[in-house]
């Protein structure tokens, strides 16, 4: 018999969950009503979450003042090549570290996880002379391929690989399978929930980075849209309606992608998949 | 291995359709092309005035960008050392030295006495040309001060553009209620009128203070410097001369208004200013232009109630003079069409006409004759404060001087030490900042010593995998695969060319003195071994900076790992419904803007308005000042880091568990297993991998804690949040000191590795 959770118990996981909402939704829901509101209406004493005279001010200032078009679409190029390249770049790394002998392979391995210790920052100079040796600046390239490798990704996924069976594999092998056929037949599929989750995570990252893409790119033309809505803050003044709208823009596709992104989690994915 | 093949071919083709991307194909330009590169929403509105440019210049092209003002500083410094700087560039005051100190800017002086000849040759001389012949600089029409920044050893290195300057903005209303009908002309005079408001403020049960000034100091605090008569450094710029009786005068004066009670010790940052100016609740407050143009937009209600005045004087009336200047890069190929351009600047019409599309105040005095101008009543007590500035010592060192300046007067403010003992540490701060390394290094011994640190580097990673111990090797019993390497080949080549080469760089770094002297010219750089760590060492922020981290670390790891794993298994329930809504919302922190959450978790943390407070009265507990209070500071931000972070690895920690057999629970259940014994027995042991993982990213991520601090305090209230990233960052990017900040960071590497060793011992135990 299968036992179901009490009634009260559900209850009360529904209040806390409906406590945890409040509190993730409160600064979104104020960016959102902020980018409807009139200049006299933002600077009140507390935030004021229904604007009282909502307006599209906000939005038509903001595509009067940037080329948005342009601008999305570098972040799309931008942001689509690094997902999709570093998902395959570091799955094929991932299944080596995990599933496949080869000499040095441990130690390999403890390397990389040392350079993530480093903080990152440190080393922008040198990768910026590289990037320029390369000719890399000013390009698309430029931003994908260095963020194309992560070795939060290789270990990510290494993880979940170390847990398929090896006699999986192994009677694959038998079968004729090369380490490809292994690889994309019977490895991926099994690890999709953690490929949706890398997925979502490089397009974010891809997606809001601003110091790296204002950089690398030299001409306006080629700023992508977190780089190109920064230029609307003044020195000193902000216009805050209009960096709320841009706000908005920047973070709906992220939104959107995560929302397509994670009907890929089917409960229990991999039951009856592997007995053993 | 045709599966291999494959597989390259995929690669490169998608590569390949990326390179179509890549770079587009320059212009055929016949005309000449200069690029403009200015900051913010003046890089956009610059375009007006390039037009206008190229309408009387028509044989020129002017290419504007703009460019966002915070990274501007570090866009600047890469395209200096990149070799690809723009042909002109708005510069700040202040940032005058340090890019000459980089030898980035070219003199003017030849380009100015040329112009000046062609225009009196010109003859009946449209302009006032005076006589010809004389040092070019002498007679460059701008305001004194922002001449000051423009002359530096060598010549004139840019064109005054603007200029920004501090004075005092007050409700005339407030103060006529006191008795005075203008603003107070000397400081004592102002400390009575203070005492008068808030005395009149405090019988009516007023909330607020009598004016709003930062205890941390900063820009606001140098007019008081100044207007006492203080020399931050000596006339030769080689030692600091800020102890001093003048010195002690205004950090005794600006001390006494925030121990009467007069300013906000601790809710500076936390109140909008604009809503705090209508009601009264800072009457007063110091600022700049811009704030003209922000109060008659924001709170048009206010008009006739407000103006401005000069600073009161101590000995004189002094402010400090910033804005900006224009300047011509030494790497730019069309100098002679790029002066044309900031030449067309800087006469009193254009600036006229770009205070018209800005409101940025012209640094030509001829431009304030302007109707526009003189017509506003608000501007002119600019105009004679103008008369009457100092700009910051012209050292490359100043942003870092300013950081020392702000730490002392916050110290002396909050009464942790003396105002004497505040500015003999000044004095040491600013003496070992401006202290030149006199040594000098022969260029072969630089190469050797590199070539060295490139063979031991080789040499260390090639012992390592010929002698380190290896870990235990899961797949040991099968054959080693060959096209293993293949597999690894993409993501080890992009790892080793844009991480593991640069970290080794960067390591290389951290054994010099690589400062603002040496970005443009190398034989600057000398080795100076071990000398940053042992600096480091006795760097009292550091040590503070670490203690903050690791109290982070500790704190906010476990937490957040908790929340995480308890939303995640919440969220797994088969009888929760509405998932995918929920994931969504709490992933929803995780890609909202910081800006945002910025905003919210200061009105949450506020301590009038905000609801933390709120829910202390609720049980009659006084409230808080959660940001500026040294000691809840801190907690405060990981409370905030915890929020923005759970949802990540929340989905972490479901793709986890969806990958749990359900067949294994089932088992559980026919065994009669309840929800808790579930969770402890299955759940947990099949998460173990997981936890590990995500136990250990964490730590490594707050262990590099940096953008809470960056955003919501900038390290303060007196370093109370100051992280070690963050004071790398600082050093590495705001005062240029690459090796230092290099070192930073690898000290903070050792201390991660050594975290990270007792999690791996700990963890191995069920680590399978």
């Amino acid at each position: 018999m299968v036992k179901r959770t009490g009634k009260y118990e559900l209850v009360s996981l529904y209040a806390l969950l409906a406590v945890c909402l409040a509190a993730t939704l409160l600064p979104f829901v104020w960016m959102l009503s902020t980018s409807f509101k009139d200049t006299s209406e933002i600077f009140t004493k507390s935030p004021v979450f229904i604007p009282k005279t909502p307006t599209l001010q906000n939005y038509r200032e903001l595509f009067v003042r940037v080329d948005f078009l342009m601008h999305f679409l570098n972040s799309v190029i931008v942001a689509t090549g690094v997902t999709f390249l570093s998902l395959l770049v570091n799955a094929l790394a991932a299944f080596a570290f995990a599933k496949l002998n080869f000499a040095g392979r441990e130690k390999l391995f403890a390397l990389l996880l040392l350079t993530m210790m480093v903080p990152g920052q440190v080393t922008m100079m040198p990768v910026f002379i590289i990037l320029k040796s390369l000719g890399l600046l000013n390009s698309y390239l430029g931003l994908i391929i260095p963020g194309c490798a992560s070795i939060f990704a290789i270990f990510m996924l290494r993880q979940f690989m170390r847990d398929i069976p090896d006699e999986l594999i192994d009677a694959a092998r038998i079968d004729g399978c090369s380490d490809f056929r292994v690889f994309f037949n019977i490895v991926l599929p099994l690890c999709k929930p953690a490929l949706v989750t890398l997925l979502i995570f490089n397009f974010m990252g891809a997606w809001n980075e601003f110091l790296w893409p204002l950089i690398v790119m030299i001409k306006e033309e080629r700023y992508t849209l977190p780089v190109a809505l920064a230029n609307l803050n003044g020195q000193f003044g902000t216009d805050w309606g209009i960096l709320m709208a841009g706000s908005v823009v920047v973070v709906a596709p992220v939104i959107i992608v995560f929302l397509i992104a994670q009907k890929h989690y089917i409960e229990g994915i991999t039951a009856g998949a592997v007995k053993g | 291995m045709s599966k291999t093949t494959k597989i390259v071919l995929i690669i490169l083709g998608f590569l390949g359709i990326l390179s179509v991307f890549a770079t587009g194909s320059p212009a055929m330009a016949e005309k000449t092309e200069i690029t403009v590169w200015a900051m913010g929403s003046e890089g956009k509105l610059i375009r007006e005035m390039a037009v206008e440019f190229e309408r009387s210049n028509p044989g020129i092209k002017v290419v504007t960008q703009s460019i966002p003002w915070n990274g501007a500083h570090e866009k600047l410094i890469t395209s200096v050392i990149g070799n690809i700087p723009p042909d002109v560039s708005q510069m700040g005051t202040t940032w005058m030295s340090e890019f000459h100190s980089m030898n980035a800017l070219e003199p003017l002086d030849g380009y100015i006495a040329a112009a000046e000849a062609e225009a009196a040759t010109a003859g009946t001389g449209t302009s006032e040309v005076k006589s010809p012949g004389s040092a070019a600089e002498k007679k460059l029409p701008f305001f004194e001060g922002s001449l000051a920044s423009v002359k530096l050893p060598g010549g004139v290195f840019g064109m005054p553009w603007y200029v920004d300057t501090r004075v005092v903005f007050y409700r005339t209303d407030i103060l006529k209620e006191a008795g005075y009908e203008a603003f107070p002309a000397s400081w004592d005079e102002m400390f009575t009128m203070l005492k008068k408001i808030a005395d009149i403020k405090k019988s009516r049960g007023e909330a607020g203070y009598a004016i709003n000034l930062p205890a941390s100091g900063g820009l606001d605090f140098l007019p008081f410097l100044f207007s006492a008569g203080t020399e931050i450094l000596d006339s030769g710029l080689q030692r600091s001369a800020v102890r001093s009786n003048e010195s002690t005068a205004a950090f005794e004066f600006y001390k006494k208004i925030f121990t009467s009670g007069l300013a906000p010790l601790e809710t500076a940052k936390d109140v909008d200013i604009f809503n705090a100016f209508e009601t009264g609740f800072y009457p007063i407050f110091v600022s700049g232009p811009f704030m003209i143009s922000e109060i008659e937009r924001s709170k048009p209600g206010l008009n006739g109630k407000w103006t401005t005045a000069k600073f009161p004087a101590g000995r004189t009336s002094t402010s400090f003079i910033g804005g900006c200047n224009l300047v011509i890069f030494k790497e730019s190929r069309n100098k002679d069409a790029a002066f044309k351009f900031v030449n067309f600047m800087s006469t009193p019409e254009n600036q006229a006409k770009w205070y018209k599309i800005s409101k940025d105040l012209p640094a030509n005095p001829a431009a304030w004759e302007d109707e526009s101008i003189r017509s506003n009543a608000h501007l002119k007590p600019f105009y004679e404060q103008l008369r009457s500035v100092k700009a910051p010592p012209c050292v490359a060192e100043w942003e870092q001087i300013l950081s020392f300046i702000s730490d002392a007067i916050e110290k002396a403010v909050y009464e942790r030490i003396t105002v004497d003992a505040a500015l003999a540490g000044l004095e040491a701060d600013i003496n070992e900042a401006v202290r030149k390394d006199g040594r000098e290094q022969s260029q072969g011994f630089k190469i050797a010593m590199v070539l060295l640190l490139i063979f031991t580097f080789i040499g260390s990673l090639a012992a390592y995998f010929k002698f380190a111990k290896a870990e235990k090797d899961q797949v040991s019993h099968r054959k080693p695969s060959p096209a293993a390497y293949l597999f690894i080949a993409p993501a080890i080549s992009v790892l080793f060319i844009f991480l593991l080469a640069p970290l080794a760089a960067s390591f290389m770094i951290s054994l010099t003195n690589w400062n603002i002297y040496g970005v443009n010219d190398y034989s600057k750089i000398i080795f100076t071994g071990l000398d940053n760590y042992i600096k480091l060492l006795s760097d009292p922020v550091f040590y503070i900076s670490l203690r903050n981290t690791l109290i982070f670390a500790v704190i906010g790891v476990p937490l957040s790992v908790a929340v995480s794993l308890f939303s995640a298994v919440a969220l797994n329930n088969r009888f929760v419904k509405f998932k995918g809504f929920f994931r969504t919302a709490f992933f929803i922190p995780v890609i909202t803007t910081m800006v945002a959450v910025a905003v919210i978790w200061r009105w949450l943390y506020n301590p009038e308005l905000g609801i933390f407070n709120w829910a202390l009265g609720l049980f009659g507990l006084p409230g808080q000042n959660w940001l500026s209070n040294g000691y809840l500071a801190l907690p405060s931000l990981i409370l905030m880091a915890v929020w923005k972070g759970f949802g990540y690895n929340m989905i972490i920690f479901i793709a986890a568990l969806q990958a749990i057999p359900t067949s294994i629970y089932e088992a559980a259940e026919i065994d009669g297993a309840t929800e808790l014994q579930k969770f402890v027995h299955v759940t947990i042991p099949m998460l173990s991998k997981t936890t590990f993982f995500i136990v250990l990213m964490t730590s490594i991520g707050y262990l590099q804690f940096f953008a809470e601090p960056y955003i919501m305090t900038g390290g303060g209230p007196m370093n109370a949040t100051m992280s070690v990233v963050l004071y790398m960052y600082n050093h590495g990017f705001k005062y240029y000191n690459l090796g230092y900040s290099s070192a930073i960071a690898y000290l903070l590497f050792g201390i991660i590795i050594a975290f990270t060793y007792f999690q791996m011992k700990f963890s191995s135990k069920f680590d399978a």
